[in-house]
């Protein structure tokens, strides 16, 4: 190629003046409309609402928050939430009791596969409602065996139990070894001294990592707006619990924290007809979870093999 | 001092104005690429409003194109520098001058791959949070963490070397071998590792059978090293066509040779892999079945990957053949590699992970059209720093923007 | 053999002209296009029914004897002796099949206490002598608050469990220092006349956020 392909570069002769004067124009008009275009093509930012505040994209991790910066955010979300709700709740930070490891244990001869636990939970820790998010499912799996590609997600008969199949909720196992705290690049999510993997969901960047990492589909992520009608919402929060999530950030079942570390049993078991769930203090040798793992003969853990260790136990009545 | 920094600006200015000078056919090629990118930033901003639900993601594909198209594109990053090794360590003569086109094409690459990653992210507010220090970087449990660590490293080491090469080009300087040879023999290994680190974000996830297996960062590299050179191919023709720079057959058909060896391997793998899926019959291959045969009724990637092995195995068998060292089947053969090679490091590693679920549940996936608006935007935002690249480098390397033809006085 | 590509004519500046116009107008419309947002509005969501709150409802599906006076309701139900005579054990009236045959003043009664009639004699929980009280098999008379002793007293291996509260419905506290816990007794879940669950209708299944895609073929049931 020659030179004159190209128009010409600082210090070498200009052909004319004039043409170079109506090149520039003629580039700047385009840039200009360019730029316009450029402009006009960030036009969805303007329906932009609520997506973040100063302080909310400034805030601390939860564990470098002092008690004076954490009541501080405390009192941001429940401004936050009152604001979008119109029903002021009470947020707590609570921390986790001394000796206390949870384990859940559940019933596989008792579970009829009613879904109520599903939607206890549901309305117990504020989840969106449309799009859908539901920490359990209740996996219908044939009689005799235990191959989860068996499974039936969207069973629907006139009444259950059905016969020739038993019924298998599965929520976060709680693992002692926990993949999904191993992945995760911000250190969102971690297992707090009582056992519960917690996220912090304001420090999660949303990449869903550790979505991947789950070997139980326990985590599920905000894809858009979480919608809870105001009517149902449960203003009895806590931080690493029940307070309603924003858009871009994961979610998962945390062993119901703003109850059990209150002391109480988790909303699941509280609702389940069939008294099929157990829940309580492994470390505690009266708890009846201690009493079910002394006794009971055959109890698993899913997909054991991989190491995760779960502090979820499936148990018959034998 | 200042005087150093005022030089640089004013290579910088003269740098950055020419990316705005060309004939009708650049500016007819910018221009189009500059539509396309402003579609996928319009599609990102509704993104950016109305959440991820815009993709076609959902909680049991949790991944998808945009991961897809970042993985493949950490590979050609990768696979860019490979270019490198011949001239480095063998003192290939051929591809001297040509090295440099390697390397600005990895900084277009990794470029694309953090645009992927960015637009993937939940909260990409919050990227602050990955800063050490500033943030929790989760080092070194997380390989994401590694991965942010080793792409960042990798854009600006090769940032530096193209960079001071082609500084000292419009110097008509000679550069300093401790400033550039140390950082490129780093980078060869660095290259390896980018893609190995990514390979290993798949691999570490005991959850998924179908990614932990210790043939995904063999399969990763291979596959890498045979794109990324067909894409180089490719590329330097064009440069050849529209710049008189010299750019020999004999370098062509050295990346060739790289392409075929890679090839070979990469179809090795293959073969590998579907016998372990497939000759045991234990209940672990759920995924590969979906893939290849379909599974309980849902077969949407079926016809895509065995295009894809039909594209590959067709073009190990042109590149065997001298039948490849005439440059239009080479052209061919590259395409063919080109496309087999993503479909299969897209659809055929990232979405199969997913389907069915860890519960065993069957979810399918289809990218949305805002999606996919945004990957074109991507995909043209890198060709644009890629050809604004080498609208830069070509006239420094053949001398005609330089220090020397700065003019008097004032800057441009 | 190097390929020299003949040396480019830029054309004539008509030729950029043409491209730079046919960019600006296009820059133009794009603008135009994304200021009227043409395309990309972002469905709304199938509406998803919320769910009854009566399947939210924790509270047990009959209520024992215990409940009624813990509540202070009317208990003339139990009071056996308005119609049976004292010292009088009722008579037990079988049909040829040896089905026990409910009289039409118990009819809520169906009874359902085992296979194959097993459990069909009133009066291996009924105290024959005392209406008002229970029997155990070895003779204990218990009263009708204490149930769950009769229960135990066959289902041993399950009475073990309900104590050790690993059978039956507990709420309340599980951190027993900081609050009470309410044991249901097993009359709360199980018709003693017929202890077995009745199925129920399952609440809701998932509703995924973007449905399958494919219509699976009947052979996959998924």
């Amino acid at each position: 190629m020659s030179h004159s392909d190209f128009p010409p570069l600082q210090g070498e002769p200009a052909p004319a003046a004039g043409m170079n004067r109506r090149s520039f124009l003629r580039t700047s008009a385009v840039l200009t409309t360019g730029l316009a275009a450029l402009a006009s093509s960030l036009r969805p930012l303007l329906e932009l609402e609520d997506y973040t505040s100063v302080e909310q994209f400034m805030q601390k991790y939860y564990k470098e928050l002092t008690p004076a910066e954490m009541a501080k955010v405390l009192k941001r979300i429940e401004n936050e939430v009152e604001k979008q709700y119109g029903i002021r709740p009470q947020v707590r930070d609570l921390r986790p009791m001394d000796g206390v490891e949870f384990v859940y244990a559940l019933n596989l001869t008792r579970c009829i596969g009613c879904r109520k636990c599903v939607h206890a939970c549901v309305q117990e820790n504020n989840q969106s409602r449309n799009p859908e998010i539901q920490y359990i499912r209740v996996l219908r799996m044939p009689h005799g065996s235990f191959d989860l590609d068996q499974s039936e997600h969207n069973y629907a008969p006139a009444t259950v139990p059905e016969k020739g199949y038993f019924y298998m909720p599965v929520q976060c196992q709680q693992c002692r070894n926990p993949p999904c705290v191993k992945v995760c690049p911000v250190h969102a999510t971690w297992q707090e001294t009582d056992g519960i993997t917690v996220i912090d969901y304001n420090w999660c960047i949303g990449c869903r990592y550790c979505e991947a990492a789950c070997p139980y589909w326990a985590r599920h992520f905000n894809f858009t707006k979480p919608s809870i009608p105001k009517e149902r919402l449960n203003p009895e929060m806590s931080y690493l619990g029940n307070q309603p999530r924003h858009q871009g950030v994961m979610e998962k079942c945390h062993f119901c924290i703003q109850r059990t570390r209150a002391g109480r049993y988790p909303a699941c078991l509280e609702v389940c007809p069939a008294g099929a769930r157990k829940f309580g203090n492994i470390l505690d040798p009266n708890s009846e979870v201690s009493y079910i793992l002394r006794t009971k003969r055959v109890f698993i853990q899913l997909k054991e093999e991989l190491g995760t260790s779960p502090r979820f136990f499936y148990y018959f009545d034998v | 001092m200042r005087r150093a920094t005022r030089e640089y600006l004013v290579f910088l200015w003269r740098c950055g104005r020419i990316a705005f000078v060309g004939d009708w056919r650049y500016y007819a090629w910018m221009g189009v690429l500059t539509v396309i990118c402003l579609l996928g930033l319009n599609a990102y901003a509704k993104q950016l409003v109305h959440g991820l639900i815009a993709t076609g993601m959902s909680d049991e594909v949790s991944w998808g194109v945009y991961i897809a198209n970042f993985t493949f594109l950490v590979g050609v990053a990768a696979a860019a520098v490979m270019m490198v090794i011949p001239v480095y360590i063998y003192d290939n003569e051929e591809l001297h001058d040509l090295v440099i086109f390697g390397e600005l094409l990895a900084v277009a690459a990794i470029l694309m791959c953090l645009a992927f990653v960015t637009v993937d992210l939940g909260r990409p507010d919050r990227f602050w949070h990955l800063i050490p220090g500033l943030g929790q970087l989760n080092f070194p449990a997380s390989m994401l963490s590694w991965d942010v660590i080793v792409l960042n490293g990798y854009l600006l080491l090769n940032v530096h070397i193209c960079g001071y090469l082609l500084y000292c080009r419009y110097r008509n300087v000679k550069p300093s071998k401790w400033f550039y040879i140390p950082f490129v023999f780093v980078a060869i290994v660095w290259a390896v590792s980018i893609h190995t680190v990514t390979a290993f974000l798949y691999v570490g996830l005991g959850g998924r059978p179908f990614w932990n297996s210790s043939i995904v960062g063999p399969r990763f590299l291979a596959s890498a090293f045979t794109a990324g050179p067909a894409i180089i191919i490719l590329a330097l023709q064009v440069i050849r066509r529209l710049t008189n720079y010299r750019i020999t057959d004999k370098a062509l058909l050295t990346l060739r040779s790289i392409v075929q060896v890679s090839m070979l391997i990469n179809v090795f793998l293959l073969v590998n892999e579907v016998f372990k899926e497939f000759y045991s019959g234990n209940l672990h291959v759920a995924s590969s079945k979906y893939l290849y045969l379909g599974l309980h009724g849902y077969h949407a990637l079926v016809p895509w990957i065995w295009t894809a092995i039909v594209f590959n195995l067709v073009a190990m068998f042109l590149l065997v053949l001298p039948l490849s060292r005439s440059l239009k089947w080479l052209n061919l053969t590259c395409v063919l590699c080109i496309v087999g090679i993503w479909i299969e490091k897209g659809m055929g590693l990232v979405i199969p992970g997913f389907i069915p679920t860890p519960l065993g549940q069957m979810v399918e996936y289809r990218p949305s059209l805002n999606e996919t608006l945004v990957c074109l935007g991507i995909w043209a935002f890198g060709l644009l720093c890629y050809t604004v690249f080498l609208r830069m480098s070509v006239p420094i390397l053949q001398g005609r923007l330089s220090k020397a033809n700065e003019g008097p006085g004032r800057p441009a | 053999m190097d390929e020299h590509s003949p040396a480019e004519d830029p054309g004539p500046p008509r030729k950029t002209n043409l491209v730079l116009g046919t960019l600006l107008v296009g820059f133009v419309a794009l603008a135009a296009a994304f200021a009227l947002n043409l395309w990309g509005r972002q469905a709304p969501l199938d509406a998803i029914p919320l769910v009854d709150p009566a399947l939210l409802d924790t509270a047990t599906n009959r209520r024992s004897y215990a409940d009624l006076v813990r509540a202070k309701e009317d208990l003339s139900d139990f009071d056996c002796y308005t119609c049976h005579e004292k010292n009088k054990a009722p008579t037990l009236r079988y049909d040829e099949h040896q089905n026990l045959l409910i009289p039409t003043e118990h009819s809520d009664i169906v009874m359902g206490h085992g296979e194959h009639g097993r459990n069909n004699n009133c009066f291996n929980c009924h105290n024959e002598t005392n209406l008002k009280l229970l029997q155990t098999r070895d003779g204990r008379a218990l009263q009708f608050d204490d149930s769950p002793q009769l229960c135990g007293s066959c289902h041993g291996p399950t009475y073990d469990d309900w104590e050790a509260g690993a059978h039956g419905r507990i709420s309340g506290f599980w951190n027993r220092r900081l609050g009470a816990i309410k044991r249901q007794d097993c009359v709360n879940c199980h018709n003693p006349h017929a202890p077995a669950f009745q199925g129920r209708q399952p609440a809701p299944g998932p509703h995924p956020l973007h449905g399958p895609m494919v219509k699976p073929t009947a052979e996959s049931g998924h």
